[in-house]
């Protein structure tokens, strides 16, 4: 490749995230509201289950701090995995036809939608993190592992958008799209160490947690949130995997959409 | 040097639903082409086919010499095309749009600013630049959308129905726009359109389009001239009708279509100078006319004519539905 070539290829992904930053200015409530759900998990529940000192001795803090990047998750995974309803909503508008017969690859939209959708998700984050500090949750207050924390699960949810394009290419129709993301989100959720750390978990739940990406996302977090830690090699070394896995699914698939 | 060539497309969707069956055409660089045809004639498909979007079942499409299923990366660098929906995102403003899609599009960073304001400024749109889309009329959402592909001077400009479900007023404006657009650049302009009117006024060559076929094609005069008859309608003031269709049945220039009293409706080749002719002789007679008035044939009355229907008919509004409902579920 050469250079204006790489530098064509960074602008049309970065095209795609711009879009998706000015449509959250016009209108932010959504980010807001979404942000009500997790609070109230963090609030509410984190509230009585600390009061309850639940897993003190397995977590090595509170409750509230314990659960804060499981929330965070909670709402942003979502938020990626509904994403592709764009799609199907572009696709019933003429923007999809537009951007599949203009010169931009089909690659590059996958992964300007894919990181889009994950800076959308990773919103959250931004929310919740202040908000969980405000409360007194007893998080790492380094810029470093704040920032760091902010990459890392951007990164992540890379992959969830990249798999919910995917879904979206193949099913088609919101009504069927949001049916499947209405079934896989809670799942995925609870068979994850978000609300509980996997030593607590039956042996069957947690072999899926071992293969549930979020829980690798999670993981990262906590290290360097709460554990003060950056070894995030091996967690981001499985979300790579995961990411690569989803991105080739959704190339795949992309086609699918418009025929 | 053809900008596009099309023959013995056939497109089937989902094994069932044949949307087109053998269409043949050419379009020459630099012209600008109609393909006209009801709802559901295939006019879509073809366009779909065209700008690489979907393969055909069978035949080929080739854009300026290039073969849309292995070359369609260096075709879609040629083409402009606005869908028949709306292409906008309409949660942001008109000047947004524009650079998300500059940005899309690969336009050079020190050239994009000065690309959208002229795109804006031959558009009529400056003055609603910042405002959020969602609040634009019909027409100014056609403008801007045709005013996005602009943004790269691209050689061929496909445009799928470019003004329905506008007003008069907006389609001529948007009509104006791209002629203007045109006269500057040369590029091949490419519609489809269920507007007979369309595309006798700006075309220079029109395939007629039914069930997935081209029935014929031409210039729109030359199209006409096939119907061959204009009409005349007369309406006499007196009671002379009997004396002036003696008259007229005489005139060998004439064929009575019609007598209803003291109207009569006569076909003619050209009008120009039977017309006078015909109006002489009445005079002549001391028959007072007190009403006359010419109908020149359209691209409707031909295509009555080859396909034994309207253009705006419903009668093939179920294969419409059936072939949308294909492909909105994409079988």
């Amino acid at each position: 490749m050469k250079t204006d070539e790489i530098e064509n290829t960074i602008s049309q992904i970065f095209a795609m995230v711009e879009l998706e930053f000015r449509r959250v200015i016009h209108d932010p409530s959504e980010m807001v509201t979404r942000a009500i759900q997790p609070i109230l998990w963090l609030v509410v529940f984190g509230g009585v289950m600390a009061r309850a000192g639940v897993f003190a001795n397995i977590i090595k803090s509170d409750y509230i701090t314990y659960v804060t990047p499981g929330v965070i998750l909670q709402s942003s995974t979502f938020i990626a995995l509904a994403y592709g309803i764009m799609l199907v909503f572009e696709r019933e508008s003429g923007i999809l036809k537009r951007l599949l017969a203009s010169p931009i690859p089909r690659l590059n939209i996958i992964l300007g939608r894919s990181l889009a959708g994950a800076i959308r998700g990773s919103i959250q984050y931004l929310i919740i993190i202040p908000l969980a500090f405000l409360i007194g949750a007893n998080l790492v207050p380094s810029l470093i592992n704040l920032t760091l924390g902010y990459i890392f699960i951007t990164y992540g949810l890379i992959g969830f958008t990249s798999i919910s394009i995917a879904i979206a290419s193949l099913l088609k129709t919101r009504e069927r799209f949001m049916g499947i993301i209405g079934a896989i989100t809670m799942p995925l959720f609870f068979a994850s160490n978000a609300l509980y750390p996997l030593e607590v978990m039956p042996a069957w739940v947690k072999v899926i947690a071992d293969y549930n990406p979020l829980t690798y996302i999670i993981s990262g977090l906590r290290n360097l949130l709460i554990y003060n830690s950056l070894n995030i090699i091996f967690d981001f070394f499985a979300l790579t995997i995961f990411n690569l896995l989803a991105i080739f699914l959704a190339v795949i698939s992309i086609h699918r959409i418009i025929e | 040097m053809k900008a596009i060539q099309v023959k013995n497309l056939v497109k089937v969707y989902g094994g069932k639903v044949k949307a087109l069956n053998g269409v043949s055409f050419e379009v020459e660089e630099g012209s600008i082409c109609s393909i006209l045809g009801p709802n559901g004639a295939g006019k879509t498909t073809t366009i779909k086919i065209i700008t690489t979007q979907i393969p055909q079942t069978e035949g080929e499409a080739k854009v300026f010499g290039m073969d849309v299923k292995s070359e369609g990366s260096k075709i879609r660098n040629l083409i402009g095309y606005v869908p028949q929906e709306l292409s906008l995102w309409t949660d942001i403003s008109a000047y947004e749009n524009l650079l998300i899609y500059s940005k899309i599009y690969g336009i050079p960073r020190d050239v994009r600013d000065k690309r959208i304001a002229e795109v804006l400024d031959l558009m009529g749109l400056e003055e609603a630049a910042n405002r959020v889309v969602s609040t634009f009329s019909g027409g100014m959402l056609r403008r801007l959308e045709i005013g996005s592909i602009l943004l790269v001077n691209p050689k061929l400009i496909i445009l799928d129905e470019p003004t329905i479900g506008l007003d008069p007023n907006a389609r001529m404006l948007v009509w104006n726009k791209i002629m203007e657009y045109k006269k500057e650049y040369n590029s091949t302009i490419f519609f489809a359109t269920h507007y007979m009117d369309e595309a006798e006024k700006y075309a220079d060559k029109v395939f007629l389009l039914d069930m997935g076929k081209v029935v014929i094609s031409g210039t729109p005069s030359s199209l006409k001239q096939l119907v061959a008859k204009e009409k005349i309608y007369i309406h006499l003031k007196n009671e002379d009708a009997q004396k002036a269709l003696k008259i007229l049945s005489n005139l060998k220039e004439v064929s009575i279509e019609e007598a209803n009293g003291n109207r009569f409706v006569l076909s003619t080749k050209t009008s120009k100078k039977t017309l006078p002719k015909v109006l002489n002789l009445l005079y002549k007679n001391n028959i007072v006319v007190s009403e006359v008035s010419v109908k020149s044939p359209s691209l409707e009355d031909v295509f009555i004519k080859y396909t034994g229907h309207k253009i705006e008919e419903e009668s093939n509004i179920k294969q419409a539905l059936a072939t949308r409902r294909m492909i909105r579920l994409g079988q």
